[in-house]
């Protein structure tokens, strides 16, 4: 993620005074790139409605559908925690740095928990990616999208890290913007994923 | 503007592109920031991957120039016409395209450099490494991806020997790198353009370069993901078993021609747009008048954009698309031809009583705009479902792309080339070789693209190592135009390499242009303007009109100058 | 000529618009010409629907060639009439724009493609060639479709023949008709429309007859209803147009128009042929490839040639 790198010392124009500084960059930047990046989600989205209504086989032999209750619970986690990392931005904002931390790992902590309990549906579901469409189309649209909550997760910890250096964050942090950008937006996909893959159940 | 001369350490790190200087060699190969040496590292190498693309097309000349399948086996035919597009698409076109933005933009706008500079340089970085992957395909056992540039399912995911890495896979793979690549250059581009422009530089004072690399570069942004996706669940249908394009799983190849067109028909205009954009620059300067209709000409590049994005299924007509979407398609498809047509009437308008300068560089604008004109019209003629059902898949689809691709594009990157040199070298170049390398390249274009829209009419396939006698006649034309082509490179690389090594030393301004590059001194600076930027007060391209571009500027004529 | 600069720079005067009509009456007069001419680049035309497409394709020479010669007189003129001199350094009239003018070349384009989509959405609605298409997961169950689909609902027209079973290999065509006939090489009756289900086994395959003007990709996955009309007793070639991997190019065959009676002669005939494997030319290049020590890059083999009635003659001459 070159992307939200913070260095100064990288952007000329931050130097030259005569163009908008460098924080704007990274947003603007970031921005664009979290639009592009949806647009994959939404052909991933629309090649999976397509399969759903027009194969002529869905389900695998001997599969019923899918277990609703526990990934429920691992969606209200995850959704909440949107808003718990809204919590800690404001407060990074009002310079209460240990809030912020305390916040932010309670972020951190939920994505695991969504990761975890991801895992654990994986191992016991009764077909495998190799298994007709309905399994490739489960496997790779979750698998991609917990690939993007684990660099999430990562990346709110590299911000946790700098918030330890003396001074870093006192103007506050476009990273720790960014980075909350980037997680409320891997929570929209997963709201649109659960309601195609768990809600939406084809006859 | 406070500007305080303060010394800049960096400039110490990226010292400006002058040849020659012993050290100076090194600095194009290795991970510099500076957007200009990114630039012409990006042009080098595309200009290596022509010569690649263009052997491979020889060879298949060579093999097309009689009916039977004689000088190589069928198999290794389609392996190299499909390491030529791909070749030709993803290691010249796009890559020399951002190269021409990474040396344009910047200055163009008032710019010290990109918006993010090291972003810059991984982009740049990953070329080389899928470059390379895609060559290394060569040589793996059964050899490169046999499947077109399309890599249609199921036809692409057959793996015939069964082995994890093969050229189907390498293939993927290097696709899925030059589109993350190119991801990063386009957050880059558009950021900088949005962000980084001059004091004065309004919307309507920018160059259309700048608004057409804006507007192809949005594309980029939208389409590219779009393949990406596609490509992933190519990949793993190739190589771990899941059926999203097979039907025995209940998959459905046709979801992956979506995908691929709803990108790779866009990327043709990603292609022709920052050419349109030098056609736009060019004109003026050497016509000597305004681009007539700037206003326009500038939204028409969003135009096409939009447009772009809802014309995809014109590549499936014949694919079992239901009559309705036919006809929507068409509909979409034969629109591109107002904004489009806009441009072309206002490059005409440009030449209109202007003084014609016929430079090496005006000359190929010249030659492009003519064959663009041809391949549009041959381009409505695909659009009508009827027409494109008879002619579709044929080689009246390749007469038609090569049209545009070679004898537009490229025609319009030599112009690029020719007028833009000096300033980023700080030599001139011979203009006798020049006109002798663009009268050998139109003639060998023509010879070679136009007898390929017949062998289409009259019914030959594209893609066939072999065919049926009646089509020998067109195709031995085509074989000697595609020769002639080669010859052609010759001159080309010969005043290339000598000019840059001890051509006549270039002024700031050798064409008289107007616009803020020609401000600069050859070759500018590391960071252009440095902390000295220009304030703009008019719009670009005032030939004739007296009025100057910027406040002050006859003290950064003279400073170019002193440099 | 400064003459005529002078002109053009007020309100048009009557020797150029004298000129400008004698230059658009030439263009129009070669466009004509080019539209009629663009009937002998196609092949002899051999289905219901060639005319049309021909006569189609010939509008858009005609308007092509209009636009494109328009535009590079004009080029041409700036090029003799509008250099600057070796060192006149001057610039040209600034001249930054012109509305009407403008308004003109926008309009324009957008009534002449609007005028001729119509018109071929008009032709596409007559021909009518392309049936509905049925997604299925295997070739099994597209042929045991293909085949009760004969007397149901997506049964064929009244007054027509059919409907024919295409069968698209890597690389050989089959048909089957619906006595059981079997066959390698197409033969349909004169002036009838024939109907066919198209079905790929393996990969994309292209139905492509440049004579009828016609071509409709095969999908595996899909059963895919088609019907043209054949006007022209010859033999003519029909050629997979869709890439298909290693010996694409040798995937072509012949079609056969005969005259109905003649027609149901071979029918019958054909019937009481053995079945035996038909002529495959992939099959000939892949051996000799194996007996050369199988160079060149991979490939899937050859599926074996389909057990047919009635073979290819590799050596009977096409019409084109
Ligand atoms: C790279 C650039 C490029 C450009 C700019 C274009 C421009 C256009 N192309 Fe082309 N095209 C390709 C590259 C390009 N194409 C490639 C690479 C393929 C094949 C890919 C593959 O299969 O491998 C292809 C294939 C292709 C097909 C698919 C054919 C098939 O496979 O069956 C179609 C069909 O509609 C098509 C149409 C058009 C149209 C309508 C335009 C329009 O944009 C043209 C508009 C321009 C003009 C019309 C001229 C100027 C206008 C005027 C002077 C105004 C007046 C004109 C009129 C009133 C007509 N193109
Ligand atoms: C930028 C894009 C681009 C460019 C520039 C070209 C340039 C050329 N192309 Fe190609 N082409 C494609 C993109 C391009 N092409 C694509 C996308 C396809 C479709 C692939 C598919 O179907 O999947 C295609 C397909 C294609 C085919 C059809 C193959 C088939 O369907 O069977 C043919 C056939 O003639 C062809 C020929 C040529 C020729 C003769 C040139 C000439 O212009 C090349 C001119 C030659 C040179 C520029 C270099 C010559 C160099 C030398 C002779 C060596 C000198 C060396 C030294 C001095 C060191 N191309
Ligand atoms: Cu066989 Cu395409
Ligand atoms: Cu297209």
């Amino acid at each position: 993620m070159t992307l939200s790198s913070p260095l100064p010392a990288d952007d000329p124009a931050a130097a030259s005074g005569s163009q908008q500084g460098h924080a704007n960059h990274t947003l603007t930047g970031f921005v664009i790139f979290l639009l592009s990046e949806s647009v994959i989600f939404l052909a991933l989205f629309a090649g999976y409605i397509v399969f759903k209504m027009s194969s002529p086989v869905w389900l695998p032999a001997g599969v019923e559908g899918l277990e609703i209750r526990d990934p429920l619970l691992n969606t209200v986690v995850l959704v909440s925690s949107s808003g718990v990392a809204w919590l800690a931005e404001r407060c990074l904002k009002r310079q209460k740095l240990v809030s912020f931390r305390l916040w932010w790992l309670l972020t951190m902590a939920m994505g695991s928990f969504f990761v975890y309990g991801q895992a654990v549906e994986w191992l016991h579901l009764g077909f495998g990616l190799g298994d007709g469409i309905f399994g490739s189309t489960f496997y790779v649209l979750t698998g991609f999208h917990g690939l993007h909550v684990i660099t999430g997760i990562l990346l709110m910890g590299l911000m946790l890290q700098r918030s330890f250096r003396p001074g870093n964050y006192d103007k506050g942090e476009t990273g720790v913007v960014a980075v909350s950008l980037f997680w409320h937006f891997v929570d929209v996909i997963w709201i649109v994923l659960f309601v195609l893959i768990y809600v939406w159940q084809r006859s | 503007m406070s500007s305080s001369v303060s010394f800049d350490p960096r400039v110490l790190k990226t010292p400006q592109p002058v040849p020659g200087a012993p050290d100076n060699w090194k600095r194009f190969f290795s991970f510099n920031t500076d957007a200009k040496v990114i630039g012409i590292q990006y042009i080098a190498t595309a200009l290596f991957y022509l010569l690649v693309g263009g052997v491979l097309a020889m060879i298949m000349r060579g093999e097309l120039i009689t009916p039977a399948a004689d000088l190589v086996d069928p198999s290794v035919y389609n392996g190299l016409y499909t390491m030529h597009g791909t070749v030709m698409l993803f290691l010249f076109l796009f890559p020399i395209l951002n190269g021409f933005n990474n040396l344009l933009i910047p200055p163009m706008i008032g710019a010290p450099d990109m918006a993010f500079p090291r972003l810059n340089a991984a982009a740049f970085w990953l070329f080389p490494v899928f470059g390379v992957i895609l060559m290394a395909s060569f040589l793996v056992p059964g050899g490169p991806s046999g499947s077109g540039w399309w890599a249609y399912p199921p036809q692409s995911i057959q793996n015939p020997l069964g082995h994890f890495i093969n050229g189907q896979f390498l293939w993927i793979l290097a696709v899925a790198l030059s589109g993350i690549s190119s991801i990063m250059g386009a957050i880059n581009f558009v950021t900088t353009i949005i962000r980084m422009r001059a004091p004065g530089m309004g919307w309507f004072r920018l160059p259309i370069f700048c608004w057409t690399a804006m507007a192809a570069q949005t594309i980029q942004l939208v389409g590219l993901p779009v393949l990406t996706a596609g490509a992933v669940l190519l990949l793993f249908d190739l190589s771990f078993g899941t059926s999203f394009y097979r039907p025995e799983g209940g998959g459905d190849p046709m979801l992956y021609q979506h995908f691929f067109w709803f990108y790779s028909h866009p990327a043709v205009y990603v292609m022709v747009l920052p050419v349109f954009g030098i056609f736009s620059e060019l004109f003026p300067v050497y016509a000597r008048k305004p681009l007539f209709g700037y206003k326009v000409v500038a939204i028409a590049s969003f135009g096409i954009t939009v447009l772009s994005l809802i014309v995809w299924v014109h590549h499936m007509f014949y694919s079992g698309t239901p009559q309705w979407m036919r006809n929507l398609f068409m509909v979409t498809t034969m629109l591109i031809a107002v904004p489009t047509g806009i441009k072309v009437f206002a490059w005409i308008a440009t030449l209109w009583r202007g003084k014609l300068r016929l430079t090496t560089a005006m000359l190929f604008c010249l030659g492009g705009l003519v064959n663009f004109i041809f391949a549009g019209i041959t381009g409505v003629m695909l659009a009508t479902v009827p027409v494109d059902i008879h002619v579709g898949n044929t080689y009246f689809v390749v007469g038609h792309f090569h049209t545009v691709i070679f004898s537009t594009i490229t025609f319009g990157i030599y112009a690029g080339i020719y007028h833009w040199f000096p300033k980023f070298t700080g030599r001139m170049t011979y203009e006798g070789l020049g006109k002798l390398h663009f009268g050998l390249t139109f003639v060998g274009a023509q010879l070679n693209f136009i007898p390929m829209h017949w062998a289409g009419l009259m019914g030959m396939p594209r893609r066939v190592a072999s065919y049926d006698p009646e089509f020998a006649f067109a195709n031995v034309l085509a074989s000697l135009g595609a020769f002639l082509l080669g010859v052609a490179m010759i001159p080309f690389i010969l005043n290339i390499v000598s000019s840059w090594a001890r051509g006549p030393k270039a002024p700031p301004n050798p064409w008289q242009a107007i616009g803020l590059e020609w401000l600069l001194p050859s070759p500018p600076p590391a960071e252009n303007f440095e902390d000295d930027v220009p304030t703009v007060i008019s719009g670009p391209y005032g030939y004739g009109l007296g009025k100057p571009l910027v406040e002050n500027e006859a003290h950064y004529v003279a400073r170019a100058l002193e440099a | 000529m400064t003459n005529l600069s002078a002109a053009s720079a007020g309100p048009l005067r009557p020797r150029t618009l004298g000129l400008v009509a004698i230059a658009l009456l030439l263009d129009g007069v070669a466009s004509l010409r080019m539209a009629d001419w663009s009937h002998q680049w196609l092949p002899l035309p051999a289905s219901a629907a060639a005319p049309y497409v021909d006569d189609l394709f010939a509008l858009e020479t005609g308007i092509g060639t209009f636009i494109f010669l328009g535009c590079v007189s004009v080029i041409g003129w700036t090029l003799l009439f509008n250099r600057a001199p070796k060192y006149d350094m001057d610039d040209g009239d600034p001249i930054e724009g012109n509305l009407r003018l403008e308004i003109t070349w926008t309009i324009l384009p957008l009534v002449i493609v609007m005028l001729i989509a119509w018109h071929a959405i008009r032709v596409s609605d007559t021909l009518a060639t392309l049936g509905g298409k049925v997604r299925v997961t295997g070739t099994a169950e597209a042929m045991a479709l293909a085949n009760s689909g004969a007397e149901s609902s997506r049964s064929v027209a009244a007054g027509s023949f059919g409907p024919i079973e295409v069968i698209g290999r890597q690389w050989s065509w089959e048909f089957v008709y619906p006595n059981g006939v079997r066959s390698t090489e197409l033969h349909l009756p004169l002036n009838l429309r024939s109907s066919f289900h198209l079905i790929a086994t393996d990969v994309i395959h292209g139905f492509f007859i440049p004579a009828f003007r016609l071509k409709q990709d095969m999908i595996p996955g899909s059963v895919i209803d088609y019907s043209l009309i054949p006007t022209r007793v010859g033999r003519y070639r029909l050629r997979d147009s869709m890439f298909s991997g290693g010996y694409f190019s040798s995937n072509q065959t012949d079609v056969v128009v005969e005259s109905e009676a003649d027609f149901q002669h071979w029918l019958e005939q054909a019937a009481r042929q053995p079945l035996k494997p038909g002529y495959n030319e992939a099959r000939r290049l892949y051996e000799k490839r194996l007996a050369e020590g199988d160079r060149g890059w991979a490939t899937v083999p050859p599926a074996p040639p389909p057990l047919v009635h009635v073979s290819t003659n590799p050596a009977a001459v096409h019409v084109s």
